[in-house]
């Protein structure tokens, strides 16, 4: 396939590519501490996630499958969008398939199915720093994360447990990576966060505002914050869900019409796919999946 | 120094996306430590280095980045002329001053000499690459850490004891460390500071690898 001419590969230059390349690799030789990086900025539509276009951009080639997720959908407009972007000026092929990808651009959400060696999960960052609501000068965040100073969170987190009886913090949810570096996992639901541990696959997190990479290589260990008396849990439902029957997915909770009826389905819409393929059923089964994909999501 | 044109020879043939696959084999090797991997995106190099450590070279140096080069290679024509021509990266007399450190095996440099980073910022550090005689998975040193699911072997051949002594202390200052290439003809692998080694022989191994393929 070739590439759009008038562009270069993938849209960056090779300058900035390589700037951000050497701070892929110090990311990946410090799990979780966040490398500041140059280079030119990437104009881009609002919504798109510079940092995790910038990553993606600089790591892609022509041989790669590229699958984009936003909030667990392969089929919201910034998903599209993305897809066709680098389909357009790579020239790589895309697909929805988590297993087919080797590389899976992503805000909010780590795909169900387990991911495997030689992938690469993208994820888009808003707010790299996990102090920076505690402390917001970055030379005094630089310190605590030197000083390893990581009592604010816990008295945060702690405080959680006062109000509401349990750490009631939902998305972002700070984790230690390798014993050293606390990290923003990026807005994904705390249930994703036990996936990030011991993952086969490559993790990299680009924010574009702040200009930060990190990273966490594969099988690394990736611990959730807690306390001995309140151990970290993820969220769960009593539901399953209505498609698929999945009992083990990050549900969405869908308005199916003018009523207000609701019902439960996996937020991640290939994962829901391959289920129904394999024949797991749900409540709803007789109810054509691309009618919910329309419909209101929100996000629990 | 100059620029000896006769000295020049070609870069990538398509530097986009050569560089690019160079990039990703590097990164796989940093991430998974131990792991090695060929590169195969130019038929020669300058005289006095190695495949991979001119694609390296070619794929991540340029003018942002301070260079330096252990004696032979700082002394030849043929690796600065190419250097200069195709990176455009400063080269530098103290490897302390240096973004990458490219030396041979019988020419390294100790390890407190190149810049660990600092407690704020340890991505600034020296990132060393070595030009070796042989890389196996034959088990001298048992690897762990970060990017191996339990245990990889490595052999790195030809590295005088004392620096293979001061490596695997390194470790004790992580944060703060040393990322290091590992290249042999085509072949390239890494090992970040967070690779935890452990020498399963206090044998001493003969420096003499002549025999041996990489
Ligand atoms: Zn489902």
């Amino acid at each position: 396939m070739s590439t759009a001419t008038g562009y270069n590969f993938a849209y960056l230059d090779e300058q900035s590519k390589r700037m951000i390349r050497r701070a892929i690799l110090k990311g990946v030789a410090i799990p979780g501490y966040q490398v500041p990086f140059g280079g030119r900025e990437m104009p881009l539509p609002h919504g798109w996630g510079t940092g995790g276009m910038q990553v993606t951009a600089s790591v892609i080639g022509e041989t790669d499958k590229l699958k984009v997720i936003d909030q667990g959908a392969d089929d919201t407009t910034n998903a599209v969008s993305i897809r066709r972007f680098f389909a357009h000026t790579a020239g790589v092929e895309t697909t929805e398939q988590t297993a087919d990808a080797t590389l899976i651009q992503t805000r909010h959400r780590i795909p169900e199915r387990p991911l495997q060696a030689d992938q690469i999960l993208i994820y888009q960052v808003p707010i790299p720093e996990p102090l920076r609501f505690i402390e917001p000068r970055e030379s005094e965040t630089r310190k605590m994360h030197a000083l390893s100073e990581y009592g604010a969170m816990q008295v945060k987190l702690y405080e959680d447990v006062a109000r509401f009886g349990h750490i009631a913090t939902s998305y972002d949810y700070p984790v230690m990576v390798n014993n050293r570096y606390m990290m923003d996992p990026s807005p994904i639901p705390k249930f994703d966060n036990p996936k990030m541990s011991m993952m086969p696959a490559l993790q990299l997190f680009g924010a574009g505002f702040e200009k930060r990479i990190y990273a966490v290589p594969p099988f690394t260990q990736v611990e959730s914050l807690d306390f001995d008396d309140h151990p970290f849990e993820v969220q769960s439902w009593d539901e399953a869900c209505a498609i698929c029957g999945s009992d083990h997915s990050f549900l969405d909770e869908v308005i199916t019409d003018d009523n207000g009826s609701k019902m439960f389905v996996c937020s991640d819409t290939d994962y829901c796919r391959e289920r129904v393929e394999q024949g797991f059923v749900g409540t709803a089964a007789d109810l054509p999946i691309a009618d919910l994909s329309i419909a209101e999501v929100e996000t629990n | 120094m100059a620029v000896s044109s006769h000295e020049l020879i070609a870069g990538f043939a398509d530097p986009v996306q050569a560089s690019q696959q160079v990039f990703r084999a590097a990164l796989k090797v940093m991430s998974e430590p131990g792991t090695r991997v060929e590169v195969d995106y130019v038929e020669q190099a300058p005289k006095g280095l190695d495949l991979s450590t001119w694609q390296l070279a070619l794929s991540l140096l340029d003018p942002d980045t301070r260079v330096w080069l252990s004696p032979t290679l700082a002394s030849s024509d043929a690796v600065i002329s190419n250097l200069r021509f195709h990176c455009q990266c400063p080269l530098v007399e103290f490897p302390k001053d240096a973004d990458f450190a490219i030396a041979l095996n019988t020419e390294l440099p100790q390890l407190a000499e190149l810049n660990w980073g600092s407690a704020e910022y340890p991505d600034r550090s020296t990132t060393l690459v070595v030009q070796v005689p042989a890389l196996s998975a034959e088990p001298f040193w048992t690897l762990s850490g970060p990017g191996i699911e339990h245990t990889r072997s490595l052999r790195i051949a030809g590295l005088p004891d004392a620096f293979r002594a001061e490596l695997i202390k390194s470790r004790q200052r992580f944060p703060l460390g040393i990322d290091t290439f590992w290249c042999c003809d085509n072949r390239l692998t890494a090992l970040p500071r967070t690779t935890k080694i452990e020498p399963r022989t206090t044998a001493i191994e003969p420096l003499n690898t002549e025999q041996e393929a990489c």
